[in-house]
């Protein structure tokens, strides 16, 4: 048995300690917001959160998440109210959405260690997420918007 | 050259040419010169013993391990680690980061478990896989012998190491991971033991920076 | 949740209501071409099996049918956009589900070539007016006026005298009991209200939070996993297989040989059905399996281009010929005859192929990622026996589908699995299926000879060979179809005299597949930019020469805005400009481009500008992100990836060998829309093709070097 915390909650599962984050988020305990796309941190849709940073689950064996705090797309807010959410809503950013729970969780990585970030700050931080539908240049204005947000959600 | 001023700490003179003067004391390298497998700590006792020319041959070695994919790849003349037996630009640029260790979303460990990820094309591991930081770079892409041995025993370039670091950094962990480098990816092209071995005939000779051709 | 194929009755009851509800619905012709709107009471009284499209509830909630897949397009928020204009509804109260697979409920599903709603717009309008002329009619009898003295308007219909209102649900009751109203008459474009502004999507809150269902994402009670390890090669058998490790590894309970059927064609794997998704994946790397790769060939990626080269020598199957080409260029002094290749590509939507099947003896029902349910639907029924209306198709969200999602081989194998195991099962294939097993866009050679006499085109003769779809999946082998023109401009044919288009038929065992705007993506590429040869060999300005030929007057709106947007005019030769115009499925789209040289050489694209033609449109919005999005897809296939072959197997597996454009390539996108009463044309698809042509043009002013061959590396040029 592994014990987990995911989005806050505590999870004791069943699984192989090899057997990638990624997996154990969907298959066993249900959470698909996380989503596969490449199976070898190249596409970035299925980052999560391990302790704030934005690792690839897909390459991340559960055994190093054990006793760790996991944040899934579902938890990092309770009502789509991340800034990054609110921004993507704004902008309209998804085409078929799949890749945007990782570009998401990317970008809340960012957002939270640069409160002002320039073009090409996010695309250091988002150049490992994939888009096949080309949503980049709304992902750039959403980011900017929601440093906007989150530096007037700070000030108030 | 500047560099050159800082180089004489330890190694006695580094000079442009080679020295055809043969010294022939043996040196106490026995108990580390070996036995790589068991990562041992090098010991104290180092005596220097000058001979340029091993000195000169030894680097040749190490320089060809060190211009290794496995060893340049993340010793990037950039600040975008190099990728592949190619050594091409790391495909989704991630950034060395001030500490070296990524930025934003895009830190190494985000990929780079603590161990090698099963499969072809997956991320290498090592639980401080990180490149030099910004303060020193450490750059081995684009060097010339001569410029790469100048900078490996200058202090204020090769992360404040002495000749007793130095040599102990033939078993630092990252290092061994060139040697360790994951399915499908060319082993630097000698062993970790002959390696080590070139290496420390290299710094205990003299520690000599082959001419330019 | 899901609303089938249902009697009325049943359609109540599956969508939870026990009260009165007003649906409407159509009952097609059974060519699926005529559509005539009926209402429940219809129905009832002419034994009529509907589907509603659109339901009311007592509560004034609102259901709408999504008939199309949605896979980045847009249609879960075009088509209630659409709807609820005419219908008077505050989009925020539409609840939208999607359709199951049915034609004969919902006309033709297939979400390919651009046709959500370009199909359906129409038939959708006069639909949702129906509905609310319905509402007025019950409403105006309760208050015993004449209809005319009411209007509906967010949900209510009000009476215009008194100002009383009804909501809408307080009046489905007694609507539910009148017939259609004839002569509907539908608003003028002025009126609009939600058509044509570009409002926020329905599906984007889902798709922020993890609460849109992919594919991947659904999961059956009892549900196992499985994993193929498929033949490499398309037409490849299973010899034999040892599954002794295999069935060792924790969760792993059945393997077996598994055939995956499409146009008569079949390719075998070994199913490793699992628990879990990892455990079948770690199964099937602990299989052996010996393949029979006999009876066909397995051919390179040299070869399959020299022999495209060597077969244009010959004059092909002609397609469409006016006046005399052959003897215009036999005269001309200087004529051009050049050779253009484009690249094998894969579709890589970023949710890879995955569907679940569940068999139960005398049904089937599916669900997965499925551009064409209504095809499903019809290949399982033929294929398993299965009576059509026991089979039920199910779309999720698409994550991503770009034509891969529209093939019937994914579901027709996880049928197989699922009949095999006897219950429910979601067959995942990884990445390195994705892009290994195809199908492809397939790479096309062409020739181009032309010659302009004193200053005007005086000859065009383009062939084309490459692998055509409708030759290998359709029994009507080897005779020319449309897509030997498919994206080049009708009015071309007005003002070029002697203009000839064949096929050269080019056949191999490697599968091949619509693509994102299909073959205009290769063809816009070789005529357009052979357009742009014949401009330079005519001394010409590319856009100036374009308006000589294209005297359609929206092709002369297009260009006026494509000079006035991107500064055109003023630009000096060498600044990096290019240009390309294409038509695909109803929609002129013309892109300017401008590159510059960075330091170090590599080629940059500063900005694209495009122009939109696409008659009438929903959402602006839309349009300029598939536009967007259509651009990077077409940079990518122009400068990143294709795939290649080596004795019939593909040599790219993942993003790793197969790379994408990422967020630091994206150049900006300027989109313009031009507004005008024609019928509406797509958007998915027709802004991808002039992309490369116009790009390539561009590199071509700024370095005088013409690049005839895809794809090219932007660093070394």
């Amino acid at each position: 048995m592994i014990n987990l915390n995911v989005n806050q909650k505590a999870y004791q599962v069943d699984a192989d300690p090899n057997m990638p984050l990624l997996w154990v988020i969907r298959d066993i305990i249900g959470l698909t917001g996380t989503k596969y796309g490449c199976g070898v941190a190249q596409c970035g849709a299925c980052t999560v959160h391990l302790n704030g940073e934005a690792v690839r689950s897909c390459v991340t064996r559960v055994s190093r998440a054990e006793g760790q705090k996991v944040v899934t797309i579902e938890g990092l807010s309770a009502n789509n109210s991340h800034p990054a959410q609110v921004a993507w809503n704004e902008e309209n950013v998804p085409q078929c959405g799949y890749c945007h729970s990782g570009q998401i969780m990317s970008a809340a990585v960012l957002l939270r260690e640069n409160p002002d970030p320039s073009d090409e700050d996010i695309d250091a931080a988002m150049a490992g997420n994939i888009c096949r539908c080309g949503t980049y240049l709304r992902i750039r204005k959403a980011i900017h918007l929601a440093a906007g947000l989150q530096r007037k959600e700070n000030a108030s | 050259m500047k560099q050159q001023s800082n180089s004489h700490k330890y190694s006695g003179t580094i000079r442009a040419f080679t020295v055809v003067g043969v010294l022939l004391s043996v040196i106490c390298i026995m108990a580390f010169g070996i036995d790589a497998g068991k990562h041992t700590a090098a010991p104290l006792n180092l005596t220097v013993k000058k001979d340029s020319v091993a000195s000169v041959k030894a680097f040749k070695q190490v320089y060809t391990v060190l211009m290794s994919a496995r060893c340049m790849n993340c010793h990037p003349s950039g600040n975008i680690p190099l990728q592949g037996d190619d050594s091409h630009l790391h495909v989704m640029s991630p950034r060395r980061g001030v500490d070296g260790k990524g930025v934003y979303a895009m830190k190494c460990a985000n990929c780079h478990q603590a161990t090698n990820t099963p499969g072809l094309h997956t991320p290498p591991g090592n639980p401080n896989w990180h490149l030099p930081p910004a303060s020193m770079k450490m750059v081995f892409q684009g060097k010339t012998p001569r410029q790469l041995a100048q900078q490996l025993v200058n202090p204020k370039q090769n992360g404040n190491k002495d000749l007793k670091k130095l040599i102990e950094h033939a078993d630092d962990g990252l290092v061994l991971a060139g040697w360790n480098p994951g399915e499908g990816r060319t082993l630097p092209p000698i062993s970790h033991a002959a390696f080590k071995k070139a290496w420390i005939t290299w710094l205990t000779t003299g520690a000599y920076a082959p001419k330019d051709k | 949740m899901s609303t089938g194929t249902l009697s009325r009755r049943d359609f109540l009851r599956a969508g939870g209501i026990t009260g009165a509800a007003l649906c409407l619905g159509f009952s097609f012709s059974s060519d699926g071409k005529e559509a005539k709107v009926i209402v429940a009471a219809d129905a009832d009284r002419q034994a009529i099996e509907m589907n509603a499209w659109i339901k009311i509830d007592a509560d004034g909630k609102v259901t709408l049918v999504d008939h199309r897949a949605e896979m980045g397009q847009g249609s879960y928020q075009s088509v209630p956009q659409i709807i609820a204009e005419e219908l008077e509804v505050d989009l925020k109260d539409i609840q939208v589900i999607f359709a199951q697979g049915d034609p004969k409920k919902y006309g033709g599903q297939i979400t390919g070539g651009s046709s959500t709603v370009r199909d359906s717009y129409k038939k959708l309008l006069k639909l949702s007016a129906t509905a609310r002329e319905v509402l007025i009619a019950a409403a105006a009898a309760k208050w015993q006026v004449a209809a005319t003295a009411c209007y509906a308007q967010a949900g209510h219909v009000i009476n215009r005298s008194s100002g009383k209102k009804f909501h809408y649900g307080e009046l489905v009751a007694a609507a539910s009991k009148l017939p259609a109203p004839q002569n509907i008459v539908l608003k003028k474009r002025s009126d609009y209200k939600l058509i044509g502004k570009p409002l926020h999507r329905k599906d984007t809150p889902l798709k922020t939070n993890g609460a849109a269902v992919f594919g991947l994402d659904k999961k059956l009670p009892g549900m196992l996993y499985a994993v193929v390890e498929r033949n490499p090669r398309f037409r490849g058998k299973v010899k034999s297989f040892d599954a002794v490790a295999a069935k060792k590894v924790a969760g792993v309970k059945d393997v077996f040989t598994v055939k995956m059927e499409v146009f008569n064609t079949i390719r075998e794997g070994v199913a490793v059905v699992a628990t879990s998704t990892w455990a079948a994946m770690q199964g099937r790397k602990a299989l052996k399996v010996v393949w029979d790769d006999s009876g066909f060939e397995h051919i390179n990626i040299a070869d399959i281009y020299t022999r495209q080269q060597q077969e244009l020598k010959k004059e092909g199957i002609s397609f469409k010929k006016q006046g005399d080409p052959d003897s215009a260029l036999a005269q001309a002094a200087n004529a051009l005859d050049v050779v253009y290749q484009t690249p094998y590509q894969a579709h890589s939507a970023m949710e890879p192929l995955n569907c679940i099947a569940h068999y139960q003896k005398d049904k089937v029902e599916i669900w997965g990622p499925i551009q064409a349910p209504d095809w499903v639907q019809g290949n399982i029924s033929q294929k398993f026996g299965v009576p059509i209306d026991n089979v039920r198709v199910n779309m999720t969200f698409l994550g991503g589908g770009f034509g891969r999602k529209a093939f019937l081989d994914y579901p027709y194998e996880a049928t197989m699995i699922s009949k095999h195991i006897g219950g429910p099962v979601q067959v995942v294939w990884s990445r390195e299926d994705d892009t290994t097993q195809g199908p492809y866009r397939a790479g096309v050679s062409y020739r181009a000879q032309g010659a302009i006499t004193n200053g005007e085109i005086s000859a065009v003769k383009f062939r084309m060979a490459g692998q055509n779809i409708d030759h290998w999946s359709n029994p009507k082998r080897g005779v020319a179809n449309d897509s030997t023109t498919e994206g080049f401009l009708a009015p071309y044919f007005a003002s070029i005299k002697n203009i000839s288009f064949a096929d050269v038929p080019f056949e191999i065992p490697i599968p091949n597949m619509w693509w994102r705007s299909v073959y205009a993506s290769t063809n816009g590429f070789a005529y357009e930019s052979f357009m742009n040869e014949l401009a330079h060999q005519a001394g010409k300005d590319p856009l100036a020469f374009r308006r000589v030929y294209l005297k359609d007057d929206r092709c002369q709106k297009l260009i006026d805005k494509m000079e006035e947007i991107s500064g055109y005019k003023d630009r000096k030769k060498g600044d990096g400009f290019g240009v390309a115009i294409t038509e695909c499925f109803g929609t002129t789209v013309g892109q300017v481009v401008k590159v510059s040289r960075e330091n170090g050489g590599k080629i940059k694209i500063d900005k694209v500008w495009a122009v939109v033609d696409c008659g009438w449109y929903v959402n602006p919005d839309i349009i300029q992100a598939q536009v967007e999005g259509s651009v990077l897809m077409a940079l990518g296939a122009a400068t990143m990836h294709e795939i290649t072959f080596k004795e019939g197997v593909a040599e790219q597996q993942n993003f790793y060998n197969y790379p994408m454009p990422r967020i630091n390539d994206m150049p900006q996108v300027i989109v313009h829309v031009i507004d005008n009463d024609a019928d509406a044309g797509g958007v998915g698809e027709p802004g991808l093709p002039p992309f490369a042509p116009a790009l390539t043009e561009a590199i071509f002013d700024l370095t005088g070097k013409r690049i005839r061959k895809l794809p090219f590396d932007m660093a070394n040029v």
